[in-house]
């Protein structure tokens, strides 16, 4: 409790939840901001998986052939070994096509809203562009292509 | 005041090397492009080897030192924002040793491996 | 706000449960507070606040000022959405089946006391940005005999970004200012774009100078909900894209401001007389030809007499 005649400000910052829960707040028309939490947990979870597949992938060359050889037997069928390698996929393939969408927003600037005069009933423009639609696609491509994956992995 | 955007651009220029150099990576994983039955047998020794034996062992480590570098530089900046400036040292020093360990690790598999 | 206007015309439910957030910088203490409100059509959210700190609980503290979305004093989150109190509805946002309304204090500004947040850092970074138009010769500028030139597309260009009104709910929805206090955030980011692209502005390697530092532009990821909730659809989503495109294509090389444009001259006097039309009548006692010839003088001094 703050002293007598103390006052403080509340800090009221929801902090790291926000990259995490994209429903944190409630805003209409704005998947973006779904695809901003997807894009960054695939993010940090590519980087996290890519330190295990580089330390399984110089198996061959640390422990020898035969090691990868044990191994690689687990990635027959449906085992924990694949369906990780599914769950990879899914993660690396979203992130990848949202990273090319993101490629032409951010650094090409392209696909956004081009400046307008607001009218009724005052939609941003840029939740009207292109990038829109784009994220639509991304979302479809990403599942078309998942299931695709899940059926060259499992057969 | 030293630009920042001369890291951060490089996140972008490696997002567009990554995209060419992961669908190669991952084409291939495509039984029907290797000339086998299923996604295990493109895993065999002699497969794998044909990946990171010769010619190809360079684009494999061009891929981990492209992916190593956007991966760590994107987690750099998620961190920064989470942990504040007073961080940046701790934050850039793991970052930095995590990429000098596993691009270390990446090319002592590719320079490392020997026919199976 | 389309929504808003078919929701004016549409009737609230007779009473309304106002849930507010409340604080008291002295204890520390948040706590929630519920107050019955009756309504009546065409009730806002922030009527029906004063309407509880007239007649229920005058302890409540909040800031508003013109009640008529212009002043951008009012930004609350209303039941989980950053928006203006006095642009929404009672009937926007309550209903016969849920007549429960919450309100609390913008997230990711530091609440000085219940409603009432502390906008000194936003309006610090927004100083940050230069928001005026910068010249070169700022002799002709300080003393200036002609305007600038610009056209109606160079206008467009700049317009809907030149609508903020500094409420601050575009911060409040940012996933980036939600953890990082250093941030310029997208109302400045936005601003820094609307002066760069203005083309009456010659400081725009200043401004993007400004724009790549680590706490500018590229610490935007695009999540748009700026954009989102922005209540004048000024697009700082967008603007902000602009701004790191550009910024990051002139450290490549690649960008310059096209063009900057020039004081238009002076007008000269063309000697040009714009005729009559044929129906005009002049008053008795007016004579035109002698007052081309002799211009009437009005002397003002005697006309307050
Ligand atoms: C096709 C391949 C890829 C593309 C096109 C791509 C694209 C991008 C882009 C454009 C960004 C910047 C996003 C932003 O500013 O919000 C980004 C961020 C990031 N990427 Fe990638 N990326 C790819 C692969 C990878 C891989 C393989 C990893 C992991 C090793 C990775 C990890 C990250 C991380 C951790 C971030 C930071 C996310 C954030 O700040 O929210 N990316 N990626
Ligand atoms: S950009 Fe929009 S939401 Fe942000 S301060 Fe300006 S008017 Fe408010
Ligand atoms: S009171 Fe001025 S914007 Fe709401």
């Amino acid at each position: 409790m703050a002293g007598r005649g103390e006052r403080r400000f509340l800090k009221n910052m929801p902090g790291w939840r926000a990259s995490f829960n994209p429903w944190i707040l409630k805003l209409p028309n704005n998947p973006e901001r779904l695809a901003f939490v997807l894009h960054r947990v695939t993010g940090i979870l590519l980087i996290l998986i890519l330190f295990l597949h580089i330390t399984v992938t110089t198996t061959p060359a640390t422990r020898g052939w035969e090691f990868w050889v044990e191994e690689i037997r687990k990635a027959q069928g449906i085992t924990p070994v694949t369906v990780y390698f599914f769950i990879f996929a899914g993660i690396a393939i979203f992130h990848g096509l949202n990273g090319i969408r993101l490629l032409l927003v951010e650094f090409l600037g392209c696909c956004v809203g081009k400046p307008e005069k607001p009218k009724p009933p005052y939609i941003s423009a840029t939740l009207k562009a292109p990038q829109r639609t784009l994220l639509y696609i991304v979302f479809a491509l990403w599942i078309i292509l998942w299931m695709i994956a899940g059926y060259i992995i499992f057969t | 005041m030293v630009g920042y955007s001369r890291i951060q651009l490089w996140q972008y220029i490696t997002a567009i090397l990554l995209i060419f150099l992961l669908a190669w990576h991952f084409a291939s994983r495509l039984p029907f492009l290797r000339g086998v039955d299923s996604f295990a047998e493109t895993l065999a020794p002699d497969k794998v080897y044909e990946d990171l034996g010769g010619a190809s062992g360079v684009l494999a480590l061009a891929l981990a030192y492209t992916a190593l570098f956007h991966g760590l530089n994107g987690l750099r900046g998620i961190l920064l924002e989470w942990l504040g400036p007073s961080r940046k040292p701790l934050v850039n020093t793991v970052v930095v040793i995590l990429f000098l360990v596993f691009a270390g690790l990446a090319t002592y598999g590719v320079v490392g491996i020997t026919k199976p | 706000m389309a929504q808003a206007l078919k929701s004016a015309a549409k009737y609230p439910p007779k009473t309304v449960r106002v849930k507010i957030k409340r604080y008291s910088p002295e204890t520390g203490r948040e706590w929630w507070q519920v107050y019955e409100v009756e309504t009546y059509r065409g009730m806002t959210v922030l009527d029906a606040l004063l309407q509880v700190k007239e007649k229920r609980d005058h302890t409540i503290v909040m800031r508003y000022s013109c009640r008529m979305g212009v002043c951008g004093s009012c930004g609350m989150v209303i039941n989980g959405t950053p928006r203006l109190a006095c642009q929404t509805q009672v009937s926007m946002v309550a209903s016969e089946e849920n007549p429960e309304i919450t309100v609390e204090p913008l997230k990711n500004f530091p609440v000085v006391r219940d409603l009432l947040t502390d906008f000194t850092s936003f309006f610090e970074k927004h100083r940050k940005v230069k928001p005026y138009l910068i010249r070169r010769d700022t002799q002709e500028q300080e003393n200036p005999k002609t305007e600038y030139r610009m056209t109606p597309e160079e206008l467009l260009e700049i317009y809907p970004y030149s609508l903020c009104i500094s409420c601050g709910l575009c911060v409040s929805a940012c996933p980036v200012s939600a953890s990082d206090e250093g941030f310029l955030g997208p109302q400045a980011l936005a601003q820094l774009w609307r002066y760069t692209a203005d083309v009456r502005d010659e400081a725009w390697r200043e401004r993007l100078e400004i724009a790549d530092d680590e706490n500018g532009a590229l610490k935007c990821h695009f999540a748009a909900s700026c954009s989102a909730v922005c209540p004048k659809a000024v697009d700082p989503g967008g603007a902000i894209q602009m701004l790191r495109s550009a910024l990051l294509k002139y450290k490549l090389g690649l960008w310059k401001k096209r063009k900057i444009s020039e004081p238009v001259p002076p007008l000269e006097p063309t000697g040009e007389k714009v005729p009559l039309p044929p129906e005009a009548q002049t008053l008795p006692g007016v004579d035109l030809e002698a007052m081309e010839r002799e211009p009437v003088v009005i002397d003002a001094s005697k006309l307050l007499d």
